[in-house]
């Protein structure tokens, strides 16, 4: 894809040289005493309730029952060369140029920070990146706010993503979910500068917010570059599903780094970007008697790697042809998703069906690799560490959240038929609970298209259909308190009290209101 | 106590004199500043993450934090410079494992971006953060030496 950049020509600011302190900031001082905080706030008042329980939909490193996961940051390693103390790697002169001023200073600060950055993990290089950027940078808090003010900064200063590109989708639907009194207050508390955010991602390059989707992959949505291509994504999910499903090349950046290589298009080659970085340390043998859960068993997988790269064998027979098509991806989606939440897995293989395994087969696998297998009394025991958190443990559940990552098409119509017809059969026309569905506006205005008659029963059924964050809205003041929540999402019962169910169990809750005895 | 010595990567490096706030479980960032993010705090800045018992209360501001590295949501980078803005961050962090790429994203961005640097070093090994406690006097150097004591 071509790039585009429309550069602001200004001044050219001589850059300060690395290894020499900046200016100090406001509080730098010899470092006091250590001790108790002190009473009495400098701020607004009181903590709001809903502080610490806006959730992101990446990891937080606490359990929703406040426990520490043991996981650990995106990618804390790299290449031999990352623990060395005077790595610098090799620029281009276009490179040399930008960091030297040549396009203007905005563009120098951010090609300075690519390259520290890319140093401390050893890359050897920047690369050129294509396709086109996802970014996770959708929140728009007060503590965003230093962040939004410097990409605000960039697009003031006419610079742009080298492509259109793709952004989480926003952390509430005031139309559909969020339109009631106690919701809005959050909002308009907790997401101060949400509009500013959006104003920046409009500047950038982003596409209007019907496009918003954590599943930037979906045909609806068409951010899904050919294997092999670089890029630098965020979003834990999408860079799981876009390393594995997709072959694309990326590592789990956090949220402004992605932005920052979008505006540069490039971004340093080290981790999951190289070759030696996709190389897998774990064979995960799924010996399961029927079709595994995937949630569960990518829950497995996540806390048993953490980090690493396993090679998945056992579950080529859901793939006809070894493809991935629109019809079965939400399988990987559901695997993959559950291994970056549960641990912090940025890319699997799975043997005869994703791209590197394809071509490269267990040649991915490192000498001295360790073995996991996955049989039914390991699904099992997996799903039995799944606590229930409700605070009524034995209450019945009051809504069903289903889709994190976002609902695939295949997916709104599958769930769709097997509400609507779990219903018929018991003589019903309305769901004993309401049920969130998520997914892309795209996607959903497809349903209505092409599946009219099901999508005015679901309706009818009381699904809402929206295209908010899943993981956002369970973290929302007084969520854990006032809803007893069921889910088909591993994703989502990671980060929060929403307990998870199979399809089967979920359906027969939704139409009962009623936990089945034993499930 | 006799004064003990180590080597790491000086990533952000500067001269400073200052005492120890240690974690030896990795330092959630988002979850730890809930008063400074929500409330808008600026005379401290108390650790607000229960589940750090080290840290649980104490004040972190103007403190140099030694711990193995960060966790926590990948807002985490917005975070640091938020609580930069604030004048309530770290001024140094000192990290006994690699350096994870939520904080270097902040880190980086904050300091080259804004001019605010938390004077950052990282792999000073696991024997640094058993032997420095919270209180230790602690003198970094800008090639990387951390004395404790």
């Amino acid at each position: 894809m071509k790039r585009r950049e429309f550069v602001k020509t200004i001044p050219l600011t001589a850059l300060v040289p690395a290894g020499l302190a900046a200016a100090q900031p406001a509080h730098a001082q010899t470092a006091t005493a250590t001790g108790q905080a002190s009473s009495g706030a400098s701020g607004t008042g009181a903590l709001p309730d809903y502080a610490g329980k806006i959730l992101d939909s990446d990891m937080n490193g606490v359990g929703p029952d406040g426990k520490p996961t043991g996981q650990k940051a995106t990618f804390s390693g790299g290449g031999p060369s990352a623990k060395a103390h005077d790595h610098q790697m090799k620029l281009t002169k276009e490179e040399q140029d930008i960091l030297d001023g040549k396009e203007g200073k905005e563009k120098a600060k951010l090609m300075k920070i690519l390259v520290v950055y890319g140093n401390a993990f050893g890359a050897e290089k920047l690369v050129d990146l294509g396709g086109a950027p996802h970014s996770n940078m959708y929140v728009g808090t007060d503590y965003m706010k230093s962040m939004i003010a410097m990409f605000d900064e960039c697009a003031k200063a006419g610079l742009k993503s080298y492509a259109p590109y793709t952004v989480n989708p926003r952390p509430y639907d005031v139309y559909n979910v969020n339109n009631n009194p106690g919701d809005m207050e959050l909002i308009y508390e907790g997401y101060k500068l949400q509009r500013e955010l959006d104003w920046v991602h409009v500047r950038l390059g982003a596409p209007d917010l019907n496009f918003r989707s954590c599943a930037c992959y979906l045909d609806e949505v068409g951010n899904a570059p050919k294997p092999g291509t670089y890029v630098a994504w965020a979003e834990s999910s999408a860079v799981n599903f876009g390393n594995s499903a997709l072959g694309i090349r990326t590592n789990r950046n956090g949220a402004g780094m992605d932005l920052l290589s979008a505006i540069l298009g490039k971004a340093p080659l080290f981790g999951l970007m190289t070759d030696e970085g996709r190389k897998a340390k774990w064979l995960v043998e799924i010996k399961t008697s029927k079709q595994p859960d995937w949630g569960a068993v990518g829950t497995g997988i996540g806390t048993k790697v953490v980090e690493d790269v396993p090679f998945i064998t056992g579950i080529e027979q859901y793939f006809e042809g070894g493809k991935v098509t629109a019809d079965n991806l939400h399988l990987l989606k559901a695997m993959g998703s559950a291994t970056a939440a549960s641990g912090a897995v940025g890319l699997y293989h799975v043997e005869g069906v994703t791209p590197d395994a394809k071509e490269k087969g267990r040649k991915l696998l490192v000498k001295g690799y360790k073995t996991y297998v996955i049989d039914d009394a390991e699904q099992e025991r997996i799903i039995k560490t799944f606590p229930n958190l409700w605070p009524e443990k034995d209450g019945d559940p009051t809504a069903a959240f289903i889709g994190c990552p976002h609902n695939s098409y295949f997916e709104i119509v599958k769930f769709g038929r097997l509400i609507t017809e779990a219903l018929d059969k018991a003589g019903k026309e309305k769901a004993a609970i309401p049920i969130y569905m998520f997914c892309v506006n795209k996607v959903r205005d497809r349903v209505v298209e092409e599946e009219g008659e099901l999508a005015s029963k679901m309706k009818r059924a009381g699904v809402h259909v929206t295209n908010m964050c899943a993981v956002s809205y369970a973290g929302m003041k007084g969520f854990s308190e006032r809803v007893r929540g069921i889910t088909n999402s591993a994703k989502t019962r990671n980060y929060s009290t929403i307990r998870y169910f199979p399809d089967d169990i979920l359906v027969e809750a939704i139409v009962t209101g009623k936990i089945p005895k034993g499930a | 106590m006799a004064k003990k010595t180590f080597k790491g990567r000086p990533l952000l490096p500067g001269k400073l004199e200052g005492k120890a706030l240690v974690s030896h479980q990795a330092f959630n960032t988002s979850a730890s500043y809930l008063e400074n993010m929500f409330a808008g705090r600026t005379d401290s800045a108390p650790c607000t993450d229960p589940a750090n018992k080290e840290l649980y209360g104490k004040d972190m501001a103007g403190q140099i934090l030694c711990t193995t590295q960060t966790v926590g949501s990948t807002m985490g980078a917005g975070c640091i410079m938020g609580m930069n803005d604030l004048g309530v961050g770290f001024t140094a962090m000192l990290f006994s494992s690699h350096i994870d790429s939520i904080a270097a994203a902040g880190l980086f961005m904050d300091d080259i971006w804004n001019g605010r640097r938390i004077f950052t070093i990282d792999q000073l090994g696991d024997e640094f953060l058993e032997a420095v406690k919270t209180g230790d006097q602690i003198s970094i150097k800008e090639d990387g030496t951390v004395e404790v004591g």
